[in-house]
């Protein structure tokens, strides 16, 4: 996937590598510049040449390498009359002298090999001192006990079974399981679009239908008798309850349109119920039900620690920020955890060229869609404007350690671990607190129905901060990689069309491989093109493996 | 930063001129190398995923409706099964009128309200006000 696999061998390097030692003892050969940059060791004062190049005119190339067998420097016009007319067998690879990376001068181009690149990477590891981490909460990968996915697939009993139960197989459920539409109560669409988000996020949806949280049963809702002018304060609110009670309404089968009054009498007291902002109420529930479902063991209270509820059991991930020093490299690292992530969505910014840390853009192929690029933004690119190392302004100067004193650099968010459900909020409202005025960005954002995390986590950052290198497997850091998958699938888009004072606020449900727009109590079946051509406000995907691909088969009964 | 023949150039100038092209193509051969690296080893593959996909995105985005509509699509592309959300069907074949009209028994005060206008109601019976900035009718 997105790990770097070593590509075959030609076969003069095949060849080096029987012949010579191991190119892991090139090691002492190399010296690692601030920011991790490799390149080979030479005096202060040496400055390489190329020998044939210098005799002819002393302009220097911009690349230099030198022989592994006989440390003769040359650039690439002179590579192959040397690797030919060398004296004995075994001059054909090289190592660029400034970016530590091998070269066939009989190929005539760069080839890998991982234990040179082994090599590198214990370089690079034993120059940079210790980074800091001050971890808030830590969160140090404890080994977490698990159980082994085991594949299971029903027999023909069980399967007739199934069949006839279900739901979403018989002939009479034109829609899925859980579709209802929700009444509009005076201006609460925003909460609406929210709960139908909710109503089919696999891990909640499961949680709740599983009867985890029973509204009977509640400790904060069991009825005291009191008389009905104290009822109001008696009775606890607890939208975990309310919100089972919505679970149960939307997948009781009935078709009439729901009115979440319940819900709506305790949501209303929320802060963000002023502000009328779908994701502002998206954040205050989750917060809200944390406060409400804490585990019994009070085991932590603690955000990040992703077992203290269901809501960061579902949405908590943690992301990694590393703030490097420019001038010594030195790098101090935060963790923290997050709900949602919250994207910029830049109109102007369609770089093909970005910092040397990130994925290079430039393909022969984006050249067709150049007038189409500078209007599309994509999640993907604002993903990796996410993860882009920036360069913090002069005014922020980070007090680096070891240089005691206040230095220019760069930061870089990466991921650290995947929630269960990725939620991402697209900026389109701006507020402008000094102009007092707020404003809305209509520009349309492209976003996949398959969405592969892998280049931002932690893992791919640091790798690609680092020059790609291939990793032995043993070598790997402590950042080991999520045992979970990175891939997802999404499942609901809420989009706002319209102005800011009087916009609205419609869900986009994937349920069976179809899609369904839910508009206040309108439920009606919508084609892919209206989904890809809304405008997304936020986004959510689901872990792949808790996606259930079945419903794809009961569409074609 | 041309090189023009008019002029010769001092020796500053061509030495700043000869240091500026030695950077220049110091970085070029840095690109180049982390590229060569990047689609040799096969980290690239999302790249190409993600073009495809846009690809995919212009091509229905330009045949299909028009995405200026507020609210989603016009009635022409549900067909028979459903018509814009006002007016026509939803997916279980029912209408529904504008303003809710299920009718809800306030938990404050007893009294039977309007679906469509139980929010106002609340407010008003329990005394909140509204100054919402990114309204959601």
């Amino acid at each position: 996937m997105s790990t770097p696999s070593a590509p075959p061998p030609c076969p003069h390097l095949a060849a080096h590598r029987l012949s010579s030692r191991p190119l892991r003892f090139l090691r002492r050969c190399l010296r690692v510049r601030p920011l991790g940059r490799p390149e080979i060791r030479r005096d202060p004062r040496e400055l390489p040449r190329c020998s044939p190049c210098a005799a002819a005119s002393p302009s220097p190339s911009p690349r230099l390498y030198a022989c592994l067998s006989c440390a003769a420097v040359f650039c690439p016009s002179h590579a192959a009359s040397h690797a030919s007319a060398s004296a004995g067998p075994g001059h054909q690879i090289a190592v660029d002298v400034d970016r530590a990376e091998l070269f066939c001068a009989a190929c005539g181009d760069q080839v890998y090999d991982p234990d040179f690149d082994h090599a590198v990477f214990l370089a690079q590891s034993s120059s940079l001192l210790p980074s800091t981490s001050s971890t808030s909460p830590s969160p140090a990968p404890r080994k977490r006990r698990r159980v082994d996915y085991r594949a299971w697939a029903p027999d023909p009993a069980e399967f007739a079974l199934m069949s006839s139960a279900d739901p979403t197989t018989s002939a009479s459920a034109a829609a899925p399981a859980g579709l209802r539409g929700l009444n509009n109560l005076g201006n609460t669409c925003f909460m609406n679009s929210v709960l139908q988000a909710l109503l089919h996020a696999p891990p909640l949806r499961n949680y709740f239908l599983g009867d985890r949280h029973n509204r009977f049963l509640c400790p904060r809702r069991t009825p005291v008798r009191h008389r009905a002018a104290e009822a109001e304060a008696a009775k606890v609110a607890c939208l975990a309850c309310d919100l089972d009670e919505i679970y149960s309404a939307a997948f009781s089968g009935e078709r009439m349109p729901y009115s979440p009054a319940n819900w709506w009498q305790h949501a209303s007291n929320l802060a963000s119920y002023e502000q009328q902002d779908a994701h502002e109420f998206f954040i205050s529930i989750l917060d809200h039900i944390h406060e409400n479902i804490k585990d019994d063991q009070h085991k932590s209270h603690a955000q990040g620690h992703g077992d203290c509820c269901i809501a960061h059991r579902v949405f908590s991930g943690i992301l990694r920020s590393d703030v490097t020093c420019t001038s010594c490299g030195f790098t101090s690292t935060t963790f923290e955890p997050c709900m949602d992530i919250s994207l910029d969505l830049d109109v102007g910014d369609n770089t093909p060229f970005g910092v040397a840390n990130t994925k290079p853009h430039v393909r022969n192929g984006e050249r067709g869609l150049a007038g189409m690029n500078s209007k599309v933004s994509t999640l993907m690119r604002c993903l990796e404007r996410f993860t882009r190392a920036e360069r913090l302004d002069a005014e922020q100067k980070f007090f680096c350690e070891r240089c005691d004193e206040r230095q220019e650099s760069l930061k870089q968010m990466s991921i650290r671990r995947l929630p269960l459900v990725s939620c991402f909020h697209i900026k389109r409202f701006e507020h402008s607190a000094v102009k007092k005025v707020s404003r809305k960005v209509d520009h349309c954002l492209q976003f996949p129905f398959s969405l592969d995390m892998a280049p931002y986590l932690s893992s791919s950052i640091l790798r690609s901060r680092y020059g790609n290198r291939i990793f032995p497997a043993e070598a790997s850091d402590a950042d080991a990689v999520s045992e979970l998958s990175s891939e997802f699938e999404i499942f609901a888009v809420i989009t706002h069309s319209g102005k800011l004072e009087a916009g609205h606020y419609v869900t986009y449900l994937r349920l069976n491989n179809h899609w369904y727009k839910c508009d206040d109590a309108w439920v009606t079946r919508v084609e892919e093109h209206t989904v890809r051509t809304s405008q997304a406000y936020m986004l959510f995907y689901v872990q792949k493996t808790l996606y259930y691909k079945a419903c794809e088969r009961a569409a074609a009964v | 930063m041309s090189s023009s023949n008019d002029a010769p150039l001092s020796p500053r100038s061509q030495l700043a001129l000869s240091c500026f092209e030695e950077l220049l193509d110091c970085a070029v051969a840095d690109v180049a190398s982390e590229c060569h690296r990047i689609a040799r080893l096969g980290l690239d593959r999302s790249v190409d995923a993600e073009e495809e996909e846009l690809r995919v995105w212009a091509a229905r985005a330009a045949a299909g409706g028009d995405h200026h509509h507020p609210g989603g699509s016009g009635a022409a592309e549900e067909g028979g099964a459903g018509g814009g959300s006002k007016g026509g069907v939803d997916v279980f074949g029912q209408t529904h009128p504008a303003i809710a009209a299920d009718v809800i028994e306030c938990m404050n005060c007893g009294r039977p309200v309007v679906a469509g206008r139980f929010a106002p109601h609340l407010e008003k019976c329990m005394g909140k006000v509204v100054t919402g900035i990114a309204f959601g009718l």
